[in-house]
């Protein structure tokens, strides 16, 4: 079969994905994220060693209400970044390769994620 | 295994032991900002002014930039057809992140001074 007449069908909105596709395709979305953020981090890195004056800055941009909301982005990425990138580390050293265990460990992902953003936003925010 | 075979393997383990190295260090920083919670200018700067940290942060970010490369590599590959565009798409990626690597390089010697 030529590779034009391949059959594919690849309706997002129709195809079920299991939870181990989504959390994947969420560790590609955060890490393009991730990746845009570097200069970013850089940026902020460099001002919060300048002098007092810059990293004063700095703190007062991170508790902006305007840029809380990227801020809270950010580490949620980087959270999901994270944690499913171990998920896929323990995959490599061949743990999780059955279905069953394939979709608990996806869940586990799911449920340590939420615990460590409550976490995260009780910091933030409380 | 055959060449082509073999040509994946190198970033592929290179995405593997970038992503080790990450996490090891960001359990360490986020150990450090959660026990010095309240942390000020002179403290922080000291701490990353220490030789140790300028050496771990200089591999982070050399860990992240080739990790990025790798990923975004792997996108571009997947999803972007015409080989022109995706020619051009990762040279930009690939001057972005040397790029940042030279900025870290900056703010290294920044900080010695």
């Amino acid at each position: 079969m030529s590779s034009d007449s391949r059959p594919i069908y690849l309706n997002l909105i129709k195809i079920k994905l299991p939870i181990s596709g989504i959390i994947s395709i969420f560790h590609r979305l955060t890490g393009l994220l991730l990746f845009v953020a570097i200069p970013v981090s850089l940026y902020l890195l460099q001002l919060s060693i300048t002098d007092l004056d810059s990293f004063n800055t700095v703190s007062a941009l991170m508790l902006h209400p305007l840029s809380r909301f990227f801020v809270l982005l950010v580490i949620w990425s980087f959270v999901h970044h994270f944690i499913t990138g171990m998920r896929f580390l323990l995959i490599d050293l061949e743990f999780f390769l059955h279905r069953n265990t394939s979709r608990t460990s996806a869940w586990a992902v799911v449920v340590i994620e939420a615990i460590v953003m409550l976490l995260v936003i009780k910091g933030m925010f409380l | 295994m055959s060449l082509v075979a073999l040509e994946g393997l190198r970033p592929w383990v290179l995405q593997r032991l970038t992503a080790v190295y990450l996490v090891v260090y960001a359990v360490y920083v986020v150990a450090y900002w959660l026990i010095f919670a309240d942390l000020g200018f002179d403290s922080w700067r000291s701490w990353v002014a220490t030789e140790l940290n300028q050496i771990l942060l200089g591999l982070f970010y050399l860990a992240v930039l080739i990790h990025a490369w790798v990923g975004v590599r792997d996108i571009l590959l997947d999803y972007v057809k015409p080989l022109l565009l995706k020619l051009m798409l990762l040279f930009a990626v690939a001057v972005f992140l040397i790029g940042s690597g030279f900025w870290l390089l900056k703010i290294l010697m920044m900080v010695n001074t």
